[in-house]
């Protein structure tokens, strides 16, 4: 039973992870205040599971999820291109809410507030991953991959590019650098690791509704980043890890399960104002936040 | 059908006034985000909820504790929050995260103390409406309509003619100067958090009597709020209300051809509009270093 329970941890442990990571690379490498990072994950979510009720083979709808989330990144970075900081914040929330909206009212498609049940779990040449053994260790294949992908890429010279737009678009810019080709190359890659994860997600729970990716989704994600630190990114899978099973613990403690959801959010609102307050870096950053 | 919805649009239009007012008068003076004003909001309606039909006050009594406590939240939260980040100089974009998360540690304080569900204050009777020519309205209404104008008069009076007002302008147009002739502005961003808290007390019992207390009402007027800011001009009060009536009558033309569960999309989609193309919003001025 114990066993069981652990292996759904660290299944939703590996997703977030690469939900995680995908932040990391437009936050922390990039310097792209994404609050609206949630809504990559949902459309990577509803766009797999949609194609997987009409009967494409989960290959097929996992990249498609990825897609389709790094489609919308390319025209939101496309729109935000002139405007920074805070204001970039609140567009980016604003998209956020604008794909909620959608998914809560295209009846027809996405089937609103009452959800799309039913979600095949994947197949892959045959191989079925029904159960959950088999489907941790598909996601933590895929996380795995999506690490070394992303450190790949922020230790390449590119990588420094980002880096240099990050700290200092200007002089980026001096030295004859695309920095805006830069930026929406960084979130569309971000988003399509996020719309991944969302795939993953959908086929894990097999349910999906509108309320997994409310704008507010956005706090436990970011604390994970800002607490493991940005531009770090075996900071942020320990995050992960560690804030994943803190609001866990408050299931041993007795609470009824009512007040754990709104318990859980508490604790990763908090963490996010004390490390915003006393610890801006984070515990592994090499950068703050901006 | 034409005057009933440029009535409906004027009875939302107050409303967002006052959600508007509270958070452009502290905008004004801060210069950061306030998210957390929504937050504010609902706390306040749930206080009225908690004295007026949970411990038996006098509706009066309780409306007055309600507009009060959102006050005090309100300088709770700078005190608490704001202030520190401002001690060790944190950006705007940090601030406007941080208020984010207290909007979400408002929301699940709601969630545990008071329930998922939806309360109402059945203080007054709503059913019933006055037909005044072609169009139908409440009392209820015709008292928010007026006691939100009244209120705003007020808050100009206050502003233009009195010590304090004059006070807020002057670190609102430049910090710098303002402290110069001996103005502490810290003292000041402490009065506008009280003031545009107490409006935000006012405005939630006038919404807890015509909608429903729930606990995300925060999230969803705030974004009202704050689209209605930008529409006018964040800078200013005057336009924060501008903006407020013009989105009031948007949103209740837009559903004239659209499911109205698609309003919090009409009001986004403005936001994207003018963030992109005049962030300064319809009163505002443009500033060249920006």
């Amino acid at each position: 039973m114990l066993s069981a329970y652990f292996i759904h941890l660290l299944i939703l442990i590996g997703i977030y992870i690469i939900l995680a990571l995908a932040l990391q690379l437009a936050l922390g490498y990039s310097g792209i205040l994404n609050l609206g990072h949630i809504a990559f994950y949902g459309l990577g979510a509803y766009t797999s599971a949609l194609l997987a009720l009409s009967g494409w083979p989960f290959l097929l709808c996992f990249l498609a999820g990825g897609a389709v989330a790094m489609g919308s990144a390319f025209l939101l970075s496309l729109i935000t291109s002139k405007i920074k900081g805070d204001y970039l914040a609140l567009v980016t929330m604003g998209f956020c809410f604008v794909i909620y909206s959608l998914m809560l009212n295209l009846d027809e498609l996405t089937r609103g507030p009452l959800g799309l049940p039913g979600i095949p779990r994947p197949t892959i040449f045959g191989f079925s991953f029904s159960d959950n053994f088999s489907y941790l260790i598909l996601v933590t294949i895929i996380a795995g991959l999506v690490y070394l992908i992303i450190k790949r890429i922020t230790d390449s010279p590119f990588g420094k590019l980002l880096e240099a737009v990050r700290d200092n678009e200007l002089a980026a810019k001096i030295l004859g650098k695309d920095t805006f080709k830069v930026k929406t190359f960084s979130l569309a890659l971000s988003a399509f690791f996020a719309g991944l994860a969302g795939s993953l997600y959908a086929h894990y729970i097999t349910f999906i509704d509108p309320s997994s990716f409310s704008l507010m989704q956005i706090i436990p994600i970011a604390s994970i980043v800002i607490v493991g630190g940005l531009a770090s990114l075996p900071g942020t899978v320990l995050a992960t890890v560690v804030l994943t099973l803190i609001p866990e613990a408050l299931r041993f403690v007795g609470f009824p399960s009512s007040i754990l959801g709104p318990m859980r959010q508490i604790i990763y609102a908090l963490v996010l104002l004390l490390i915003l307050i006393y610890r801006p870096k984070g515990f592994f950053g090499k950068v703050e936040l901006e | 059908m034409f005057y009933q919805i440029l009535v409906n649009g004027l009875i939302a239009g107050a409303i967002y006034a006052l959600v508007a007012a509270g958070f452009s008068l502290i905008y004004s003076t801060v210069k950061f985000v306030h998210f957390a004003h929504g937050g504010v909001i609902a706390l306040s309606a749930y206080m009225l909820y908690l004295f007026y039909s949970m411990l038996g006050l006098p509706f009066w009594l309780a409306a007055i504790v309600a507009i009060l406590s959102g006050s005090i939240f309100g300088v709770a939260i700078d005190y608490f929050i704001y202030r520190p980040l401002r001690k060790r100089r944190a950006s705007p974009t940090i601030i406007l995260v941080a208020s984010v998360s207290v909007l979400l540690l408002l929301e699940s304080f709601n969630l545990i103390f008071f329930g998922a569900d939806v309360k109402s204050i059945n203080f007054l009777d709503i059913g019933t409406g006055l037909t005044l020519g072609p169009v139908i309205i409440t009392s209820l209404q015709i008292f928010i309509v007026a006691s939100s104008i009244s209120l705003l008069i007020l808050l100009f009076a206050f502003m233009k003619y009195t010590k304090m007002g004059k006070a807020m302008r002057a670190v609102a147009d430049n910090k710098s100067v303002a402290e110069i002739v001996g103005i502490s502005s810290e003292r000041i961003y402490t009065w506008s958090f009280a003031l545009g808290s107490l409006i935000a007390g006012f405005a939630a019992v006038l919404i807890a009597l015509e909608q429903n207390i729930e606990p995300t009402m925060g999230t969803a007027l705030m974004i009202k709020g704050f689209t209605a800011s930008i529409i006018g001009g964040v800078e200013s009060v005057a336009g924060g209300v501008l903006g407020a009536f013009l989105l009031g009558l948007a949103e209740n033309l837009g559903i004239w051809w659209l499911p109205s569960s698609y309003k919090d999309a009409i009001a986004f989609v403005i936001l994207f509009i003018f963030l992109l193309f005049r962030p300064e919003g319809i009163l505002g001025v443009k500033k060249s270093n920006k």
